[in-house]
This record gives C-alpha cells, sequence and structure tokens, in this order.
C-alpha cells in the first residue's frame, strides 16, 4: 500500500467552499475535463445530527499510461463511488470515494475534508491510499502503486487550480445575483 | 453542473441539481441554530419530485450498463465510513 497525502488553504470561507464543492466539476472547471459525469445516488439529512449524507457515482475518462489501461483491461472509462458528510454543526466536510472499475486489481481509497482555518479561509486535507491487489508479483504491484501515486500527485495540483476557478466565479456569481436582489427592493 | 453519465437524463438532474444547490446555500442550515433544518424540512420538500424522477431515470440507465452491481458491493464497506462519519460531533 501506498499513501498519498496534501493539504493546503483555500482563501474562502468555509460556507463558500462547501457550497462550490457541489459544483466542483462544472464547465467552470476547465482543468477537470476527464469527468464526464457526476450523478448523485442518495441524498438524506440525519434528523439527530443535522449531517448531510450524499451518495454518487463520478464517472472519469482517464488518460492513464497506456500500460496501465492494458495491464487494467483496455477500458478508460472508470466510474468511482463517493459518500460525503457535511456536518453543519461542527462544520466540516467528509467526502470518502472508492474506484469501482478495476477494483479487482486496484484499490484506492481517498479521503477529502474540508474545514474552516479562519472565518474567511477553509483547509483542503486529502489522502489517498492505494493498494495494488494483483497477486504475487510485487514488482508488478509496486510499478501499479507508484503510478498511481505519481498521477495523484499531477491531479491534485490540476483539481486545486481548477476548484480555485470555480470558487472564484461562485463567487462573483452570487455576488451578482445578490446585487440584483437589492437592485429589486 | 455537470452532466449526467445519461444524456437522457440530463434535463432532470440539472433541474434537480439547481434546486438542491439552491437549498444547500440558502437555507440556513449552516449555521449552529438551524430551526428549520434541524425540524427535518429538508430536501424533501422542494427538490424530492425532482430527484425521484431522476433517480427513476438514471436507475434505468446503471442497470443497463452494469453499474448498480459495481455500486451494490462498494455499498457494503460504506458502513464503516458511515459509523465513523455520522455520529455526532
Amino acid at each position: 500500500m501506498k499513501v498519498f497525502s496534501s493539504t493546503c488553504d483555500f482563501d474562502y470561507s468555509w460556507d463558500e467552499v462547501s457550497t462550490a464543492n457541489w459544483r466542483k466539476y462544472c464547465p467552470w472547471n476547465d482543468k477537470a475535463t476527464h469527468v464526464v459525469g457526476v450523478d448523485t445516488l442518495s441524498r438524506t439529512v440525519d434528523p439527530s445530527t443535522g449531517i448531510l449524507r450524499t451518495e454518487r457515482l463520478i464517472t472519469c475518462n482517464q488518460s492513464a499510461p497506456q500500460w496501465v489501461v492494458t495491464l487494467l483491461g483496455g477500458s478508460t472509462t472508470s466510474h468511482v463511488y463517493e459518500v460525503s458528510y457535511v456536518d453543519p454543526v461542527s462544520k466540516k466536510v467528509t467526502m470518502c470515494s472508492n474506484n469501482l472499475t478495476w477494483s479487482n486489481v486496484l484499490n484506492v481509497r481517498e479521503t477529502v475534508t474540508y474545514q474552516p482555518s479562519s472565518s474567511a479561509t477553509t483547509q483542503f486535507t486529502q489522502e489517498a491510499k492505494i493498494t495494488a491487489l494483483c497477486g504475487g508479483w510485487q514488482k508488478i504491484k509496486n510499478k501499479v502503486e507508484e503510478a498511481s501515486v505519481e498521477r495523484f500527485k499531477e491531479n491534485a495540483i490540476i483539481g486545486r487550480e481548477g476548484f480555485e476557478t470555480v470558487l472564484e466565479m461562485s463567487r462573483r456569481v452570487f455576488g451578482e445575483q445578490r446585487d440584483l436582489e437589492k437592485q429589486k427592493l | 453542473m455537470a452532466a449526467s453519465i445519461a444524456p437522457e437524463c440530463n434535463e432532470i438532474k440539472e433541474r434537480y441539481d439547481t434546486c438542491f444547490l439552491k437549498w444547500y446555500s440558502e437555507n440556513d442550515h449552516r449555521a449552529d441554530s438551524n430551526p428549520e433544518y434541524l425540524r427535518g424540512n429538508t430536501t424533501s420538500n422542494e427538490c424530492e419530485e425532482l430527484f425521484t424522477k431522476y433517480k427513476k431515470c438514471l436507475n434505468k440507465v446503471l442497470k443497463e450498463r452494469g453499474i448498480d452491481t459495481m455500486l451494490e458491493d462498494a455499498r457494503k464497506s460504506s458502513s464503516e465510513t458511515d459509523s465513523e462519519f455520522l455520529r455526532k460531533s
């Protein structure tokens, strides 16, 4: 198993970040064109805690290295199952995802959190645990795990840039909406 | 908002997503005192009808593509994260 983790701060309040997070893969994010579908499967609010639980299916067209694609059966479309929890009291978003595709060869478990680091900033943390499962071949397992961690590293930077764009656009659009409403009053 | 994996569900998905996001950003459910939200007045009222229609459309496609069985397996392991993150903080 290999672990990849990263953390960073966004210069936006938790309210803004947790809202924009739902549209992270919208057309504003030109850095996430590999995400071709985001479908909500279920959504419930726990009446005793107020925690919002959401299940989503995320579909990607990954540009994985050719040897990985070949090894994993030739398909470039992959599905990820994500369960997220929004705790409105402690102000914490936790998103746990698991790969559905290639799950017999590779297990990727990612946990992402968003928590306020001040009233105007939000801390992002990401941890991915990657385990190659192909029996026996330690060398290949290591190769697959290393390639996956590399890919996570690259994507983490791109992901952050893409989300920054979404945050900026969200603030602008919400600001414009507020101005419009003020004019109406 | 992002697209659905099923193009035929895109329209209803878009309507549901818009409804949800409005509820999420406008409903004061993220404040510490959130009477409306904690009384259980949640998505169900405003967006549930749209969600039911969207799910009906989506589930058909998930079944056709065999994704539903993959999801069943994945769901089994989500009880682990549920017990960790659905707790009162």
